[in-house]
């Protein structure tokens, strides 16, 4: 509320008259009444009425002895919390509290861009976004989460993720056979929509339902076998049609900043060359949502021709040949691929494009474990219980609630390089992140209790017998930062320094993944490790610590602190600017991926150097023999002139072509592209500190 | 050497009972809800999936590892003959 | 084999893993110094002009390197400068394979003997050759920066397409010394060979400074020119 009163006294009556106006924000106007003091103090706090009545009347007296001639409701508000602390009244403060945001701030966001996130572009949808956010933030902080929690995530200790979507789970994987069997029937929709008929309208289906899933999800949105699923859509298409449609599939996803806060949909798209075992007998579901009377294993070629396609499209980049960001490929890499005929042509096309732009991931599934990845690395094994899921794909349907990650340098700097300390020290943080998630899973239920009439109605719909939103199935992520600094400060070496020191990270994160499996076995809810992709947390923990801690901190942190450009090395990564050979980065690294169910992954940085695909294919065969490492993929630099148009491998001050200095730098931030301009100062600093595998001589 | 046992597996206690590892100079890990550094160990050895589907594992200095059952208790019947 | 002494030629540089330095392989790098040829866009002169500024490498110290990632790394690929001009080279390629390692030689091809020496023994796997501009000397010349006579450059060729070995032609494509058609001319010239690779000039830091100053070819013009270079080098007539 904003109001501009005039107060003309008159001593008389019980109530004061006043010539006021109250401007409030739901754009009314209204008259000074002392009662809606006393109203909204029953109605939002446990206080008794006389006591409200007299805080009122020691309001009204404050605003008229200023003399003042315009008065906010905001300051009405506060002055009355003002009253309640004079009283010791704390609780009902608390209860009392007004969200909002300084005019000065309201200002900055809508003049200058978002840089807690580089995939939010700056204009007035983003503006409403991070408004919106701030507001959610606050809230969550004060109302979802304990006091505790809420004190951890401000100073550091811990980062809940995504507060301002705290009404939502943080990130969902489907399948597209929910859509191909039960068509577009969306909570609130006007229209509902048959299965489709044609490729193109499952496709439309498909960018709908995404749309619609971004604004009930905060992270990424995964689908499944994608080539697979639209395989019974196209028998008989030529390459020339398929391509089309990989064209269309990846513009859509690619340009759909026009949704919530002008954010690209965060979208993970699964690929395979062979049929994975799980789906090879599953009957077919085709055109119109009947079964075509075939498995899947029978479009086994429609499957590689529109894979193959889709690679194409990224090869040769967007309209002006950059790496498009999103969709982001993810190539399944199984003994059975192994298997399957072409997959050596597969594997050099797909590397082709790595080389050339970097889309593709290669997600290394061994052994019988079958995955479904999510967003920036999150990837679910396919449990027993899933395999059955398997049989009726549409039930496939994962998420993750929500995301705690652990300040693990903290947990150094506290433990004073005392072994026992630092281990108490985990399992306490440990369990404040479980208590998190036990707090945002009691809010999302109490949201999810409300069914048709609340605010989740699309994950309540129950189309096929369950809730979309598979709650007893959904995973609690914790992640980590700085398993690097932590034991650099700990045991004096950085992890790629000295074998003991890896040997120790190790342990903090086998600490961590068993306490992981006790608190799981204890609340009978899935907590497991996450690669935190830390695109802000590293630089905010970092931040912090020099705060908190400046002779501790400023003895591990990494970047240029005169500069701001500080940062932490992200979850169980190594140095990024530590000369290290990609082959031990992959071998290393990947000793930790197994601990870490919910999926990791390994960058190697190439630079401006454009290797040979065959060369790439050659070290992911490798890589998927001889590591346990998980997911890797190859992240090259570009540099787009905003003149010429031309782009040019490598980051460089100024245009090779037409020596313009109206550049922006791409490459890969955590796990996407952005252009670096909208990148943090955290990792700018990291940008400037990455080992490029070929910068020697 | 390391051999990586956990607790109620009868082939890692048949091991442990046929054999004097202690002698044989064979460190014993026994994986477990409270032995974050015997999972470490594991995981340095790139066995974790490995130690889900099968134990024990015995693992030579090589750091080579033989998870088949036979095949532990022949190179231990091996090794201890030497002994004496 | 007095003809090739056995002391080993100088390391001036070493890249533990690459992607891009031999097609299909992981390999390990080695520069060796000093070089015959001026050419204006290269971008190792370093190791031309003043390549006692750098440290010399023990062979050793490189081997001992290596030995870990033996799964991994298929072999070493020698470039510099010029490996061919030192004699000692057969020496050194020679300990490289008694290591288990395959081994690839860059080559600009002004060393027809040794070249014809190293293939004959079995000493090399891959070889990959410059051919700097059509084979006529004024061309040769401007591109190389010093006098080239063509003929030997075109017994290399020659060496090579010989087929006991496997190979690939490379061009360094600069717009200035580089016409269309002189592209061409090259690929007609190579005709039958197993391809010819354009790479793209890099203006950051030439051996001639002027040449910074020089606009390389867009990606795409590269690559369609490429496109051209194979359709010749397929072609029948």
């Amino acid at each position: 509320m904003g109001s501009v009163l005039k107060l003309k006294k008159d001593s008389s009556s019980e109530t004061t008259d006043m010539a006021l106006f109250v401007h409030r924000s739901d754009e009314a106007l209204d008259s000074w009444n002392r009662e809606r003091i006393v109203e909204a103090l029953i109605r939002e706090t446990c206080i008794d009425h006389d006591t409200a009545r007299a805080i009122s009347k020691e309001v009204e007296e404050i605003i008229m002895a200023s003399g003042i001639s315009t008065i906010t409701a905001p300051l009405i508000r506060e002055l009355v919390d003002a009253k309640l602390i004079e009283r010791g009244l704390e609780r009902a403060r608390k209860m009392h509290t007004r969200l909002g945001v300084p005019l000065f701030d309201v200002d900055q966001m809508i003049t200058h861009p978002n840089k807690e996130n580089a995939n939010v572009p700056h204009g007035p949808e983003a503006t409403n976004l991070t408004l919106a956010e701030s507001i959610k933030k606050e809230y969550a902080l004060l109302n979802v989460f304990s006091r505790e929690v809420g004190e951890a995530h401000m100073h550091g200790t811990i980062h809940l993720h995504d507060l301002g979507f705290i009404d939502r789970p943080y990130c969902s994987g489907q399948s597209l056979e929910y859509l191909k069997k039960f068509g577009l029937n969306l909570p609130n929709s006007l229209a509902m929509a048959k299965p489709a008929k044609h490729p193109e309208v499952l496709l439309a289906h498909m960018v709908k339902f995404g749309a619609a899933l971004q604004s009930n999800f905060a992270g990424a949105i995964g689908w499944d076998a994608v080539n697979l699923f639209f395989a019974p859509y196209l028998v008989g298409m030529t390459d020339r049609e398929m391509k089309q449609l990989a064209q269309m599939l990846i513009f859509e996803f690619s340009q759909q900043a026009v949704a919530r806060g002008g954010q690209a949909i965060f979208t993970d798209i699964n690929l395979y060359w062979e049929v994975p075992k799980h789906f090879a007998d599953v009957p077919a579901i085709g055109p119109g949502g009947e079964y075509t009377g075939k498995t899947y294993a029978e479009y086994e070629k429609e499957a590689q021709r529109f894979v193959w396609q889709l690679f194409e499209v990224f090869k040769e980049g967007d309209g002006a040949g950059r790496p498009f960001f999103f969709p982001k490929p993810l190539v399944h890499i199984t003994d059975k691929f192994f298997q399957t005929p072409g997959h050596l042509s597969f594997l050099n096309h797909i590397c082709d494009v790595a080389a050339e732009k970097g889309n593709t991931y290669f997600v290394f599934d061994r052994g019988d474990t079958a995955k479904i990845s999510e967003c920036c690395r999150l990837s679910f094994k396919l449990e027993r219980s899933d395999l059955e899921d398997a049989k009726e794909p549409w039930r496939m349907r994962y998420s993750a609630i929500q995301n705690v990650t652990l300040n693990l340098p903290r947990l150094s700097f506290m433990a004073k390089r005392d072994d026992t300390r630092l281990f108490d020290k985990i399992a306490d943080i440990m369990e404040l992140a479980v208590r998190a998630h036990l707090e945002k899973r009691s809010f999302i239920e109490r949201l999810l209790s409300h069914e048709e009439s609340g605010p989740l109605t699309l994950l309540n719909m129950d189309t096929d017998g369950t809730p979309y939103l598979r709650l007893n199935r959904s995973t609690y992520l914790i992640g980590m930062v700085g398993l690097n600094e932590l034991t650099q400060y700990h045991t004096g070496e950085e992890m790629h320094e000295s074998t003991e020191a890896t040997r120790f990270g190790l342990k903090v994160i086998a600490h961590m993944k068993l306490l992981a499996d006790h608190f799981s076995r204890r609340f009978g809810m899935r907590f497991v490790l996450e690669q935190t992709p830390a695109e802000s947390t590293a630089h905010r923990f970092a931040r912090l610590d020099l705060t908190y801690y400046p002779d501790e901190a400023s003895q591990v942190v990494k970047g240029n602190p005169a500069q701001g450009e500080v940062y932490y090395t992200n979850s169980t990564l190594y140095n990024v600017s530590a000369p290290m050979n990609p082959i031990h980065r992959v071998k290393y690294e990947g000793r930790f991926h197994p601990l870490i169910e919910a999926g990791a992954l390994t960058h190697i940085w190439l630079g401006e150097a454009r290797p040979s695909a065959p060369s790439l294919a050659n070290f992911v065969i490798k890589t998927f023999n001889r590591t346990k490492n998980d997911q890797i993929a190859f992240s090259p630099e570009f540099t787009c002139c905003n003149d010429c148009g031309k782009l040019d491998r490598g980051i460089h001050d100024r245009c090779t072509y037409c020596k313009s200095r109206n550049v922006d730098g791409i490459t890969r931030i955590t796990g996407y592209f952005t252009r670096i301009s909208s990148w943090n100062k955290g990792k700018l600093g990291e940008l400037k500190d990455r080992y490029r595998n070929h910068e020697y001589l | 050497m390391t051999l990586f046992t956990k607790r109620l597996c009868s082939a890692c206690q048949e091991i442990k009972n046929s054999f004097d590892l202690e002698a044989l100079g064979i460190k014993v890990e026994e994986l477990g809800p409270d032995n974050p550094d015997a999972l470490a160990h594991l995981a340095w050895h790139e066995l974790v999936e490995d130690a889900q589907k099968n134990l024990p594992i015995l693992v030579l200095n090589d750091s080579s590892a033989i998870t088949d059952m036979l095949e532990i208790k022949n190179l231990l019947m091996r090794l201890s003959r030497k002994k004496k | 084999m007095s003809k090739y002494p056995n002391h080993i030629p100088p390391i001036k540089g070493f890249i533990e893993t690459s992607f891009s330095d031999w097609p299909g392989m992981v390999c390990a790098v080695i520069f060796l110094p000093y070089c015959n040829l001026r050419c204006p866009f290269c971008h190792n002169h370093v190791l031309v002009l003043n390549p006692d500024s750098l440290e010399n490498i023990s062979l050793q110290s490189i081997l001992d390197r290596l030995k870990p990632f033996k799964d991994w790394i298929d072999g070493v690929c020698i470039t510099g400068g010029e490996p061919t001009i030192h004699r000692g080279l057969p020496g050194l390629i020679r300990k490289i394979r008694s290591a288990g390692l395959m081994v690839k030689l860059d080559t600009n091809g002004t060393q027809p003997e040794i070249l014809n020496y190293l293939i004959s023994e079995g000493l090399l796997d891959f070889v990959a050759m410059d051919v700097k501009a059509p084979l006529n000397d004024s061309k040769y010349t401007r591109a190389s920066g010093v006098y080239v006579p063509v003929e030997i450059i075109r017994e290399s060729i020659e060496t090579l397409m010989s087929g006991r070995v496997q190979y690939m032609f490379r061009t360094t494509v600069v717009p200035s010394l580089h016409s269309r058609d002189d592209i061409l001319e090259i690929a007609r010239m190579l005709k039958g060979a197993l391809g010819l690779t354009l790479q793209n000039f890099n203006p950051k830091d030439p051996l001639d400074p002027q040449m910074r100053k020089e606009k390389p070819y867009s990606d795409e013009a590269l690559c369609l020119l490429q496109k051209e270079v194979d359709r010749v080098m397929k072609s029948k007539n």
